[in-house]
């Protein structure tokens, strides 16, 4: 862990700077939500050696962030049923804009840029109607609220850009909340989770889903193939010791097919899995925090790496395969050889950890 | 002074017991129930080699089967990295995993089942304590081949307790006593591991041995019950909960608390005094309340552990394991 004085001596020198891109010195390969030991919130920037960039107040807890594809901005979501957003910037680590979700809505703690950058996508819920939607913020004016259109379902949870394409993913988990009742799950017996692939202005192009009999696997976490397919990160709703695999795979020829986990890994994950990672063509990895398991999966074999760290939950993909974080302040690096611990913080890394594009 | 004195005091009071309590868990907490547990499922497997019908191995079954619950809340180290325990206790079991994977074993011919590396890849509903003891209890129509399986399974276990014994002794307890293992390498990080084993355990005894029997008022499940065709199923949460109460004196004697000592005990008395073998009285308005209220003596103990030794060791619930998004 860098000292105190170090920290300091670092957020210093890139204030010094005109920092204005994403190589420049100090900015960030990774961005994490945290919890601070006493109990506040942050947006925490990370090296590629684990040490830590800078550490930004939160108004409350974290969760995603999405990364503008050319400019060093990143825009951190609260919590749902959080409404506030912040403009980041990056290599500074100052916060350059509070964005709030319209009155009626909140967010679920995910958003997306367009392509050509000029477009903010989040994933929000229409309180009044529990209805999905998606907002519309012009990222290139000033962030400005443009409207925003139906998800295609309820719970709309994770969204990305499928890469290199104008043409988004949106994890409609299926689960209906409403703020009033804090995080109570209010349709469990109707839930009714899908994937949907849309254009920009709402059409929706495929919707995947998965078999009656699995209707509880909530579509939660995504991340994309260069391909086309998406990766899939599940979270069992019924009895976790009746639980399907869950982690899948959607392609667009054959739908959402599930992974193979085996029984043993299975029965000790509580149904739940909490982020997911591309790593390259083939390789994708899944966290499963309550069960303490991170496993690399090769989808041309089926085969799986399975790796053991007590609360595990943020990856993406890094320079040399992945990074990944832990609720204990751990921040470790996953290589075809294995795991290491990079660095250690006295912080909570929250569920997600986000790559920083072009660093 | 009193503001700066109060940390440095807690520094040194948690600094120095770690290691020498660490140390107590591993030498007379952990070491010796595996040494139990494989040396029961060694008589276990012997007798089956002798007799592998019902009778003659119904009593080296449940010594094997109350050693192993004994031990079955140490979740990390070996028994982590050989993923052993869902293999030897496939439990809760909601699709009937275990009754499926008997059938088509035995349908299948049980010639492949006598070899042990054969075995080994078979469902691990089938390889465990639970797939025993249906075929201990349950009629069987193919007799050998039930036989057959019985034999096989008390091997597997043999093998399987064996190699986690060795594991501990030749080097993984010792490790773990100094926090110098590949995983646990700072005595917060052993200390975290054997209290994640303790809450965990707590967690599941709540929450599965007895909230899966219980169900709800208006629909009890005692055919949810853990062990309950070899009458076990109190036995278990027995067990288990002395188990506990030893790693808490042992793990953690310099932070617990005369309350948690007493919620143990309460617990423990209420357990023992249930005289319902196999939970089936959780349909039966007249006794399940003991059931009921044992339950609530379990969470007084979650309570108190969680309050006075993750809160005197500074140790947070999962971040991201206890509420997420």
């Amino acid at each position: 862990m860098p000292s105190r004085r170090r920290f300091l001596q670092t957020s210093l020198a890139t204030a010094a700077l005109p920092a204005r891109a994403w190589a420049d010195a100090g900015a960030p390969t990774h961005l994490s939500a945290a919890r601070t030991p006493e109990g506040k919130h942050s947006l925490v920037g990370l090296r590629a050696d684990g040490s830590r960039t800078f550490a930004l107040p939160l108004p409350s807890r974290g969760h995603a962030a999405a990364v503008h594809p050319t400019r060093p901005e990143a825009v951190a979501f609260a919590r749902r049923p959080g409404t506030y957003a912040l403009v980041i910037d990056c290599a500074l680590g100052r916060t350059m804009q509070h964005l709030t979700a319209p009155e009626g809505h909140h967010f679920y703690g995910h958003g997306t840029f367009s392509k050509d950058a000029k477009t903010l996508f989040t994933t929000e819920n229409h309180i009044e109607s529990g209805q999905g939607r998606i907002g519309v913020w012009d990222a290139a004016g000033g962030y400005v609220r443009l409207g925003d259109f139906s998800s295609g379902g309820i719970g709309p949870h994770e969204i990305l850009r499928q890469p290199g394409r104008e043409m988004l993913v949106v994890a409609n988990g299926g689960i209906r909340t409403h703020p009033d009742q804090g995080r109570a799950k209010l349709n469990l017996a109707t839930m009714q989770p899908n994937l949907t692939m849309m254009r920009p202005d709402g059409t929706a192009l495929d919707v995947a889903s998965l078999p009656a009999e699995q209707h509880q696997n909530s579509i939660r976490h995504i991340a994309a193939f260069d391909d086309g397919r998406v990766a899939i990160a599940f979270q069992w709703q019924g009895d976790p010791y009746a639980a399907p695999s869950i982690a899948g795979v959607y392609s667009p020829q054959e739908g959402i097919t599930l992974l193979r986990m085996s029984d043993a890994v299975l029965q000790g994950l509580d149904g739940y899995a909490g982020s997911v990672a591309v790593l390259d063509h083939r390789h994708m990895a899944v966290t499963f925090p309550r069960g303490g398991v991170l496993q690399v999966f090769d989808t041309e074999t089926g085969s799986t790496l399975d790796l053991r760290q007590p609360d595990i939950c943020g990856v993406a993909i890094a320079q040399h395969g992945a990074m990944a974080t832990d609720g204990l302040g751990n921040v470790h690096v996953l290589t075809p050889q294995g795991a290491r611990r990079l660095a250690q913080h006295d912080l909570a890394f929250d569920n997600h950890l986000i790559r920083v594009a072009n660093a | 002074m009193i503001r700066f004195l109060v940390p440095l005091t807690y520094g040194v009071l948690s600094a120095l017991p770690v290691a020498a309590d660490t140390r107590q868990a591993v030498f007379d907490h952990i070491m010796p129930r595996y040494a139990t547990f494989a040396q029961s499922a060694q008589s276990l497997a012997e007798v089956s080699a002798q007799d592998c019908l019902v009778k003659g191995m119904l009593p080296q079954y449940h010594a094997a089967y109350d050693a192993w619950v004994s031990v079955s809340h140490i979740q990390f180290g070996p028994v982590e990295q050989r993923s052993s325990a869902p293999a030897l206790s496939y439990w809760p079991d909601p699709k009937d995993r275990t009754g499926k994977a008997i059938a088509r074993l035995i349908a299948e011919g049980a010639a492949p089942l006598a070899d042990p590396d054969e075995f080994k890849e078979v469902s691990i509903a089938a390889q465990g304590f639970p797939a025993l003891e249906r075929l201990l209890t349950e009629d069987q129509p193919d007799p050998d081949a039930a036989c057959v399986l019985r034999r096989a399974i008390a091997t597997f276990i043999a093998k399987t307790a064996d190699d986690l014994n060795k594991d501990w002794q030749s080097g993984f307890g010792a490790d773990f006593a100094k926090s110098e293992t590949q995983a646990y390498q700072t005595p917060e990080e052993t200390r975290r591991a054997l209290y994640t084993a303790l809450s965990t355990s707590l967690a599941f005894l709540h929450d599965q041995r007895l909230g899966r029997p219980l169900g709800s008022f208006d629909k009890p499940r005692p055919t949810r019950a853990e062990a309950r065709r070899s009458e076990r199923s109190q036995r278990h949460i027995i067990l288990s909960l002395s188990a506990l109460d030893d790693l808490t004196r042992t793990a953690f004697a310099d932070v617990t608390t005369p309350q948690l000592q007493s919620a143990f005990n309460e617990a423990i008395a209420r357990a023992e005094a249930l005289n319902d073998p196999a939970l089936a009285g959780v349909a039966d308005p007249a006794k399940r309340f003991k059931v009921e209220v044992l339950q609530r003596a379990v969470r007084d103990v979650q309570e108190a552990v969680a309050k006075q030794i993750a809160g005197a060791l500074g140790i947070t619930a999962g971040f991201n394991a206890l509420d997420g998004d």
